[in-house]
């Protein structure tokens, strides 16, 4: 993947820039050496590796200001960074940028059950929202299968889903408000603890933004009232086909479960290999299906479902008991990524989105690809809303599978546009897609695009080389 | 008024323009925030229809001039609605162009989300004539920057929207409302709180200070609704006995709450957002001026009217001020419109940020000017 | 994960075995959030892939060790969480055994660092030299105050200081010695006597052995086996640890058969479990294999034989879960399974995966972080209102005492329970 061209003059002041950056943070907050440096040339998608020229790690938002402000003054390009689980390789560094790292600002500030909703810092991890609210039986919704690892302050900029956000809705759902520093270290507030702001949705514009337009402090979400239960059930069919015109039937009879994930026959066994949830490994396609409510809710709900399903006659079909054997089949699931990783050394994780009755069309021409590049792909579907991750197999100790498997991802991703699908449905453009943006957008859309961000970062300091392709940064220098 | 047919002849007459256009749909929101200044009106009255429905998917896409009445029919026939349930305070004539950018929802906002959360996609012409489209039919899009967010609310100050694509849900089975009486806003608020503090979905949490009563919706299942308002009056005993309305009463009701029937015909008409907990007390310090109203969004969301004049208009603003929250001036004489911050006004960093943005849409400024703030 | 080694460097075996590990890892990041150092510090320096990161780095550079990579590395404790945590099944322990190794052989730490490394490696091992210095510090633990500033080395020397016990318990020396079962004979087995619990901790092995004996098996302590090793190890002094696992090898494998060598200290049950991949290049290396094979925590142990005989107190025991038992060996519900089974309410902590800050001699050479990480579980575990913690290990009772709730180790419970006394630690409860 190209890089964007370091600005003229940084590389060489970078000992006055650590040394300036040293003189207005604590101690230990600013790491210039080339060593220490190392493990943050790269994130969750560690295909694309480059070396920042420092790390700073601010603990309050006073420190993100001076840094902004610095920056700014010298024309230091910033990668704002959270726990650096992106897929999409969106917390990339660049080799004249400071990423500023926001782990150490982890901390809750203030939660209200009465007007439900927690004032956190963008350092707290995601599960850490609903560990703090679960005693009252409340939850934060949005639930990414990397939720142990991955900060609101990530999720914020990536826009993250999860299994549930069927029911609950994306992050963008789930927000309140924020408070972002501006690349000029300006404060803005932008909405509140309200739900409705007025004026334009700041709120909806900075949430998947990517770190484009400035270096998020504080967020506002909502907290839910935990349902009174849930249970899981799994479906296996001989098809996906066959798979897919279930979850049409499910949805069409007005039953919307609470997530309704499908697993395509390669991955269905590398996560029974993890889990041990009892997946059918003798289907061709997996469905998860949860609802939630009282025991007798949630049967009365299933029966229905079960109904449903024996129409297409699955292969199996089987309805969890327990509590435990709910979170196995959940473990499967959001170990799905992980799982992979150990049947193969690396794997490329797609993100797509696509109409949901085109999945078997889409399914058939992936496999299609597959034979053509020869890697091996695993399917997994967020069926209830189309976003599709195909996770291509490749071994990244050889510089010729990993181009395939670039080259296949991109192929993948064009078909979803194609179908009238988008490039990304959670994981964000990052460096991955920029250059596929083009594929999505008319030049004139995305020019629309690079002039909002413009009108935060003047001078594109703030994570560029992201999200639009490399002309757009040229130009706005 | 120019009343294109199309997309393309609408992008013609702005890209053409000479002067600053007041962009409707049908203009049944004119008499909402600041009234516009401009030469000639551009309406997307005629570039209507629905160009996409799929029910199994969830999306239906519609022509910005779309009337929402005749939306809201075609998804009934599928079984399925609007999911924020959008407000017919002005009438029936309203389009979905004109829903999308006052991102006017109902009482469902509550837990289903605003108009906002439910734009996929929207097709629109910016003050260039550029036609643009963001976002999609597919119901997660995390693609390049959330345009379609951004116009939503925007009130066709940076570009006009010309079809728009939108997530809608099935109708519910049933629906059942309990009923508690006798409690005083702050009661009433903390029976609402508890109400969607309970793990029984409340899809609607209104308080009416005039008959000092509490509402909880719940939609679902039939066997459900049954369950969950019984199980739900039993735990807000400590409020009160309960009543339970059945399907057909309470779809009477939450339409009426949806449609502000429970405000007085005053001159001057404000909508108000807080924290649930601070509609009590805006409740209170607006009576004695004659400013009158009831609370939706479990006491977040404060409908009121009263009198059309400066000094109530910033008695309104302070108290919403003074807890953080945001108004909108709904109805007012134009002169009143003119004179007062109609929405808050913004703090100098992110008023210039605006600024800019606007610009970048529309650099000529041709498009509603005045019509969120002065310009 | 990408690596860069040449086919020459490929060819060394310990080489091959980090490549096959780092190559596992996909850097996706799970690991982070469950690694205490990264949840107090906050860097990808102080995380595990951060740590995996440095490794690779080093290793693939053929780099001498540096005064960064040894800071972090330093700063892990080797509790393994991120094991439990990672999806991919990356192999961190044995990476990170490795890197020991090579700093150790690499990098030339600061005098005074050297010389308190040396002189814990001399002393904790061996119990009588253990009991010895212990007497010492607590002679000097009133005066620790008077250590001037907060250098790291003055830190240290308090940090020792205060681990000191204010009572010393009687002399307690096991070597050699066999304890025959009572009434009944249903097995027997090896007793890891453990090298620092002898000396701060007799009362542990002695309820092990009652209560083995109880249950009608028979203890063994083989006069030949000594100190596991897991210090050195952990200190990445190679050629110690080997040493000290070959001894203890031979000395449970001189023809007595055992049903299994039991571990009361489950710090060094992880290290035992770990010989046969330690010596698998050895000689010994089958023998070895079948010693880890039969190593087994005594909460393992008990599980199907435990029979409690006495009413049970209305007590709360918070369980702390040792990293050594829930990460190293994976043993989780068996402890509190057990405590159930005597009768007593067990509670667990918020976070129970976080380490406590004890980690072998790591409250000593990291005084601020172990002394973070303590009280951080100290809070979570009094919010439980117990009315005393237990754990299964005995650098975790010693970090967690002196802060008004009395530590036990569990099988001092179940031993009072199944007809033992009750333990001197719950005189006041
Ligand atoms: C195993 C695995 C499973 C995953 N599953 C899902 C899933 O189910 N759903 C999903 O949506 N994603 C998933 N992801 C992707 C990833 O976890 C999300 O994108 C997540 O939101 C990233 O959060 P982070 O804290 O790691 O942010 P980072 O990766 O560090 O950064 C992400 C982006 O946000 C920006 N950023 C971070 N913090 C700030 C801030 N404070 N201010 C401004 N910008 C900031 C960065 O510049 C970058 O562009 C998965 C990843 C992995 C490795
Ligand atoms: S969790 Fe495992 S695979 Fe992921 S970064 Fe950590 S060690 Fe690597
Ligand atoms: S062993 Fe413990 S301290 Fe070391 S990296 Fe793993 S989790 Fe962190």
């Amino acid at each position: 993947m190209q890089q964007a061209k370091p600005k003229p003059g940084i590389l060489d002041k970078r000992a006055e820039i650590i040394a300036g950056l040293q003189a207005i943070l604590p101690e230990r907050a600013v790491i210039g050496d080339n060593i220490s440096l190392k493990p943050y040339e790269t994130d969750g998608l560690s295909a694309y590796k480059q070396m920042p020229l420092a790390v700073v790690l601010p603990e309050t938002e006073a420190h993100v200001v001076a840094i902004m402000k610095f920056c700014n003054l010298h024309g230091v390009r910033v990668i704002p960074r959270g726990a650096g689980t992106s897929l999409s390789g969106g917390a990339l560094p660049m080799a004249d940028a400071v990423v500023i790292g926001m782990m150490r600002m982890n901390k809750i500030l203030d939660i209200n059950y009465a007007d439900r909703y927690a004032v956190v810092q963008p350092g707290v991890t995601n599960i850490a929202i609903t560990q703090a609210v679960q005693d009252e039986q409340f939850f934060y919704a949005p639930d990414p299968s990397s939720q142990l690892a991955c900060m609101i302050g990530g999720n914020v900029s990536m826009n993250s889903g999860g299994a549930h956000c069927l029911k609950y809705g994306v992050t963008a759902n789930n927000l309140l408000g924020l408070r972002i520093v501006t690349i000029e270290g300006e404060i803005l507030e932008i909405g509140g603890k309200q739900m409705d702001a007025a004026g334009y949705d700041w709120l909806g514009l900075i949430t998947g933004s990517e770190g484009q337009l400035g270096i998020l402090t504080e967020v506002t979400v909502r907290i839910l009232r935990s349902p009174e239960g849930a249970r899981a059930m799994l479906a296996g069919f001989a098809s996906n086909e066959v798979a897919g015109q279930c979850v049409d039937a499910i949805i069409s009879s007005g039953i919307i479960p609470v997530a309704l994930e499908f697993m395509d026959k390669p991955a269905i066994h590398a996560c029974e290999d993890f889990a041990h949830a009892g997946y059918p490994l003798d289907a061709e396609a997996l469905l998860i299906i949860e609802v939630e409510g009282s025991e007798t809710e949630q049967s009365e709900m299933l029966a229905r479902i079960r109904d449903i399903c024996a129409a297409y006659h699955p292969v199996s079909m089987r309805v969890s008991q327990t509590a435990e054997e709910s979170a196995a089949i959940w473990k499967g699931r959001k170990g799905a990524f992980g799982a992979v990783g150990r049947i193969s050394p690396d794997y490329l994780c797609m993100d797509g989105t696509i109409p949901t009755s085109e999945l078997p069309n889409v399914l058939k021409r992936i496999q299609a690809m597959s034979d053509e590049y020869g890697l091996k792909v695993a399917n997994i579907f967020h069926a209830g809303d189309g976003n599709l991750h195909p996770l291509i197999m490749f071994d990244a100790n050889d510089a010729e599978s990993f181009h395939k498997a670039e080259a296949f991802g991109a192929d993948i991703l064009k078909l979803c546009v194609e179908v009238g699908g988008c490039l990304t449905g959670e994981h964000g453009v990052g460096i991955e897609k920029r250059d596929l943006m083009s594929v999505q957008f008319t030049p004139s859309e995305l020019d629309q695009q690079r002039r909002i961000k413009s009108a935060f970062d003047p001078a594109w300091l703030l994570n560029p080389s992201k999200v639009f392709p490399l002309s757009g940064l040229a130009a706005a220098e | 008024m120019m009343s294109p047919d199309t997309e393309d002849a609408l992008a013609e007459i702005i890209r053409t323009a000479s002067g600053p256009l007041l962009v409707q749909g049908n203009g049944t929101k004119a008499g909402m925030l600041r009234p516009v200044q401009a030469s000639a009106t551009i309406s997307t009255a005629n570039v209507a229809g629905i160009t996409l429905y799929a029910p199994n998917e969830l999306v239906m896409s519609a022509k910005s001039g779309t009337r929402l009445v005749e939306i809201e029919a075609a998804l009934a026939k599928a079984g399925q609605q609007m999911i924020c349930e959008p407000p017919h305070i002005h009438g029936e004539n309203q389009t979905i162009g004109g829903i999308v950018g006052s991102n006017l929802s109902g009482p469902r906002r509550v837990t289903g989300g605003a108009m906002r959360d439910h734009v996929l996609g929207v097709r629109a012409v910016n003050g260039n004539g550029e036609i643009l489209k963001f976002g999609g039919r597919v119901l997660k899009n995390v693609t390049g920057l959330d345009v379609g967010k951004l116009l939503t609310g925007s009130f066709g100050t940076l570009a006009v929207m010309t079809e728009i694509t939108f997530k809608v849900l099935p109708v519910s089975e049933a629906t059942g409302t309990v009923v508690l009486s006798g409690l005083d806003a702050v009661r009433g608020v903390a029976a609402l709180s508890a109400g969607l503090g309970s793990p029984f979905s409340v899809s609607g949490a209104a308080y009416l200070p005039h008959e000092k009563k509490v509402f909880l919706r719940i939609e679902d299942f039939a066997s459900s609704v049954k369950y969950r308002t019984e199980k739900l009056a039993s735990q807000l005993a400590e409020f009160g006995a309960a009543a339970i309305l059945d399907t057909d009463a309470s779809k009477i009701f939450w339409r009426d709450v949806r449609d502000c029937k429970f405000l007085d015909d005053a001159p001057a008409m404000w909508r108000l957002s807080v924290v649930p907990s601070a509609g009590p007390a805006i409740l209170a310090a607006l009576a004695p001026l004659g400013v009158t109203g009831f609370l939706d969004w479990g006491g977040g969301l404060v409908n009121l009217s009263g009198p059309a004049n400066e000094a109530t208009h910033q008695a309104v603003c302070d108290a919403a001020r003074a807890v953080g929250g945001m108004w909108w001036l709904m109805r007012a004489p134009d002169p009143l419109r003119t004179a007062v911050d109609v929405v808050p006004p913004e703090p100098p960093a992110l008023a210039a940020i605006r600024a800019r943005v606007q610009a970048s849409f529309d650099p000529r400024g041709i498009l509603n000017p005045g019509r969120l703030r002065a310009a | 994960m990408q690596t860069n080694f040449t086919a020459a460097q490929l060819e060394k075996p310990e080489i091959a075995v980090a490549n096959n590990i780092l190559r596992t890892c996909v850097h996706c990041g799970m690991c982070t959030a469950t690694c205490p150092t990264f949840v107090t510090i906050g860097d990808e320096l102080d995380s595990p892939r951060g740590r995996i990161y440095l490794i690779k780095d080093m290793l693939e550079n053929d780099r001498a060790a540096s005064q960064e990579e040894v800071l972090h590395l330093d700063r892990c404790l080797s509790c393994l969480s991120c094991m439990t945590t990672c999806p991919s099944g990356v192999d961190y322990m044995h990476l990170v055994d490795h890197a020991r190794v090579h700093v150790n052989e690499t990098y030339q730490r600061p005098l005074t660092d050297r010389l308190l490394r040396g002189v814990l490696a001399q002393i904790l091992p061996y119990p009588k030299r253990m009991r010895a210095a212990l007497n010492l510090a607590r002679l000097a633990k009133p005066f620790a105050f008077l250590l001037p500033g907060e250098s790291m080395l003055i830190k240290r020397m308090r940090a020792m200081l205060n681990l000191a016990p204010a009572k010393m318990p009687a002399p307690q020396s096991l070597g050699g010695t066999v304890h025959k079962a009572i009434g009944r004979h249903n097995g027997r087995v090896a007793l890891l006597a453990g090298c620092a619990q002898q000396a701060i901790g007799p009362s542990i092995n002695t309820a092990t052995i009652e209560l083995l004996n109880r249950l009608g098996i028979e203890v063994v302590i083989p006069e030949a086996a000594g100190c596991c090793g897991a210090l050195v190890h952990h200190m990445g002094r190679h050629d110690e640890a080997l040493e000290a696992a070959k001894r203890n090898v031979n000395a449970w494998s001189d023809g007595a058969e055992y049903d299994a060598i039991i571990v009361n200290t489950s710090g060094c049950g992880t290290v035992l479990k770990d010989y046969g991949f330690m010596l698998r290049d050895d000689a010994m290396a089958a023998k070895a294999a079948a010693v880890s094979a039969k190593t087994m925590d005594i909460s393992e142990y008990l599980l199907k034989i435990y029979e409690p005989t006495s009413v049970p107190p209305d007590i709360t025991v918070a369980y702390h879960a040792a990293c050594s038992l829930q990460h190293g060996q994976k043993i989780t519900a068996a402890p509190k399974t057990l405590l159930r089974k005597a009768g007593f309410k067990v509670v667990e902590p918020k976070d129970p995966h976080l380490c406590c800050g004890s980690a072998g001699t790591y409250n000593i050479m990291q005084p601020d972080i172990a002394a973070s990480l303590r009280r951080r579980k100290l809070d979570t575990l009094k919010a439980k209102s117990p009315d005393v913690i237990a754990a299964g290990n005995i650098g975790c009772l010693t970090q967690l005492a002196g802060d008004g709730i009395p530590t036990v180790h569990m099988v001092e419970l179940l031993n009072w329970m199944a007809g033992g006394p009750k333990p001197a630690a719950l005189n006041g409860v």
